[in-house]
């Protein structure tokens, strides 16, 4: 406010803005940034998935052990110096294992997502926007898609396909695409009838122009937070997957299949459980948390 | 009202032939031979065929489909690959356990749900806020496979208080629900959460406030009550999702229900069992997602039912 007012009322004065002042002008971006950063908990949990990405790009090379490195001298041991996370009952290391599962989690979360994101967007762009008989047509699919709960079209979606980390990232990317279709779907109808829409449509714009330049970036933030919350869900279903024996086969170090592997084990070690599941707790957590950030930062309604 | 309701009966009919169509497409959408695969790798070709006759998929596909339809309306299943019985009497001796899982945890999570929605809703931006509002997104992201070995760990294990697996007893439920209800539960805070926030903005709370209610009174006669109509919402979507759910938990925990016979027939290849579990499990998630739609509208009295 007070540099609109310096503005209006004295204009010699404007160019002299300081810098200090500068930064007090308030734009879309910078008001979600500062609300943003009010919320410790998620910029705590971004900078935690930042670091959970830079593990899965360098931490292979730095692990301590080999991911498949036998050792029967050393089976099943709890946590100590040499074996942080202690070892499984090849007597590999769990700590290595963990952290090269790292990438693997991450890979199958963001692929299956950004594939269900992508379609889900267009499907619902074209859906919302056209209307008519292929409106019907994607919602019916979307319906259709709805009608079976949770992790069961998932697991009917493996059953068909086969087990395997890639037919997980299908079904994954299968199951999250109807809620993607359905979110743009509401806000392409919202926009549609928008002032400034309008007049693209009356200036002759072409269709694609207007879904793209006009549309879709109003239903952005609705996709970024449906995403980061999808990311969270997704790695959940993925690793429950794997642990169900559908997804990741030994030896990948997956971790739902680690904490599998070591359910045999767990009357006598706590361990071999333990930590994989630390392991996908914090990194759903953290995805979540980071989502409920972004909700309150990008939704303008929200003042504080 | 009746009206309301046939109509939306009526509505749910092409979404029932559309999930039948794609679960009888379920087996006919495998890659290869079925037959092949369910017959296994040292089957004769004798062996392949007569898999392919108990199958039904010797015969063309609209003939397998009017049959697959006409059996299933006379509640025929077809036959468990696995155990060679009826799909129909597997299903039958399993389901009672896993409704009955569903809804002590529903009925828990609930209950806790609510309470620490309506807790951290009323302090709204203080500590109970904050613990109430971390408690949820920690339950909303644990996996519920880790927890529910945790429990077998400390409850069963170590303390011996309750069974590990099975349900032949009541106490063997209270680690399968406990785990199952979790999620919900956080799911179900965070909506009453934002729902009483709403409601708390509202004018007749000012007035209830004003005209000196018990603060007690304010919460649970005026704003919570209006705000039970979200709170029903969510329940009964999550009463769809529990049963999904299931299927992880009753893994864990070798729980006899329809979750882990899901598992074991995809293991073993079992077709027309896994066609039937995936039929009944979203039949069912259709039908809780009409009650929930009369309830809302009779619960909410905005709603013009035309």
């Amino acid at each position: 406010m007070s540099e609109d007012k310096n503005l209006k009322t004295n204009p010699v004065a404007a160019p002299a803005v300081s810098e200090a002042e500068k930064s007090d002008i308030r734009t879309p971006t910078s008001e979600i940034i500062r609300k943003f950063k009010k919320q410790r908990n998620s910029v705590i949990a971004l900078i935690f998935i930042l670091f959970l990405l830079l593990i899965s790009i360098v931490g292979n090379s730095l692990v301590p052990f080999g991911i498949n490195d036998y050792d029967y001298s050393a089976i099943l041991q709890g946590p100590s110096g040499a074996h942080l996370f202690g070892t499984d009952e090849f007597g590999r290391d769990l700590f290595s294992r963990i952290i090269c599962g790292t990438r693997i989690s991450l890979a199958v979360g963001l692929s299956a997502v950004t594939v269900g994101a992508i379609c889900g967007t267009i499907l619902g762009l074209l859906s919302g926007y056209y209307g008519g008989f292929l409106d019907s047509v994607v919602m019916r699919i979307c319906d259709t898609l709805f009608a079976f709960p949770g992790i069961i079209l998932a697991i009917a979606i493996v059953a068909i396909l086969g087990s395997g980390l890639y037919n997980v990232v299908i079904a994954v990317a299968v199951f999250s695409t109807p809620t993607f279709a359905r979110i743009v779907r509401a806000r392409t109808l919202a926009l549609k009838e928008s002032v400034f829409v309008q007049a693209a449509i009356n200036l002759g714009a072409s269709d694609s122009r207007i879904l793209f330049r006009h549309i879709l970036p109003g239903a952005i933030p609705d996709i970024i937070v449906q995403y980061t919350m999808s990311i969270g869900s997704s790695i959940l279903t993925a690793s429950s997957l794997s642990f169900l024996g559908m997804g990741a086969q030994p030896p990948t170090p997956e971790w739902g299949l680690l904490l599998s592997n070591g359910r045999a084990y767990m009357v006598t070690t706590l361990h071999t459980t333990l930590f994989p599941g630390l392991a996908i707790f914090l990194t759903v957590l953290s995805f979540n948390i980071l989502g409920d950030g972004l909700r309150d930062a990008l939704d303008p309604k929200l003042t504080d | 009202m009746l009206k309301y309701t046939c109509r939306r009966i009526l509505g749910m009919i092409p979404t029932l032939i559309i999930v039948v169509t794609c679960v009888f497409f379920f087996v006919r959408l495998i890659p290869g031979d079925p037959a092949r695969l369910v017959a296994g790798d040292q089957a004769t070709e004798a062996d392949v065929v007569a898999v392919r006759v108990q199958l039904g998929l010797d015969q063309p596909v609209p003939v397998q489909y009017v049959k697959y339809v006409s059996g299933l309306l006379h509640g025929d299943l077809g036959m468990s690959l696995r155990t060679k019985r009826p799909v129909t009497e597997e299903i039958s001796t399993r389901y009672g356990n896993t409704l009955e899982l569903t809804f002590i945890s529903l009925i828990w999570s609930t209950i806790v749900g609510v309470l620490f929605g309506v807790w951290s809703g009323t302090h709204r931006g203080k500590w109970q806020d904050y613990l109430g509002m971390t408690s949820a997104v920690s339950g909303i992201s644990l996996p519920a496979f880790w927890v529910g070995f945790l429990l077998i760990m400390a409850f069963a294990v170590k303390l011996r208080w309750f069974p590990t697996t099975g349900a032949s007893s009541l106490s063997s439920f209270v680690l399968p629900s406990i785990t199952l209800g979790i999620s919900i539960a956080a799911v179900i805070a965070r909506f009453t959460r934002s729902s009483i926030i709403e409601v708390l903005k509202e004018d007749y709370i000012r007035t209830a406030r004003a005209k000196g209610l018990k603060e007690k009174v304010v919460i649970w006669k005026h704003a919570f009550r209006n705000s039970l109509l979200s709170v029903v919402t969510v329940v009964g979507l999550q009463f769809g999702f529990l049963l999904g759910g299931a299927v992880v938990v009753e893994a864990v925990f070798a729980f006899p229900g329809l979750g882990s016979l899901l598992i074991q027939s995809v293991n073993f290849r079992d077709y027309p069992t896994i066609q039937s579990l995936i039929l009944i499990f979203s039949l069912q998630f259709i039908i809780i997602n009409l009650i929930v739609d009369v309830l809302y509208a009779v619960l909410n009295p905005e709603i013009k039912l035309g």
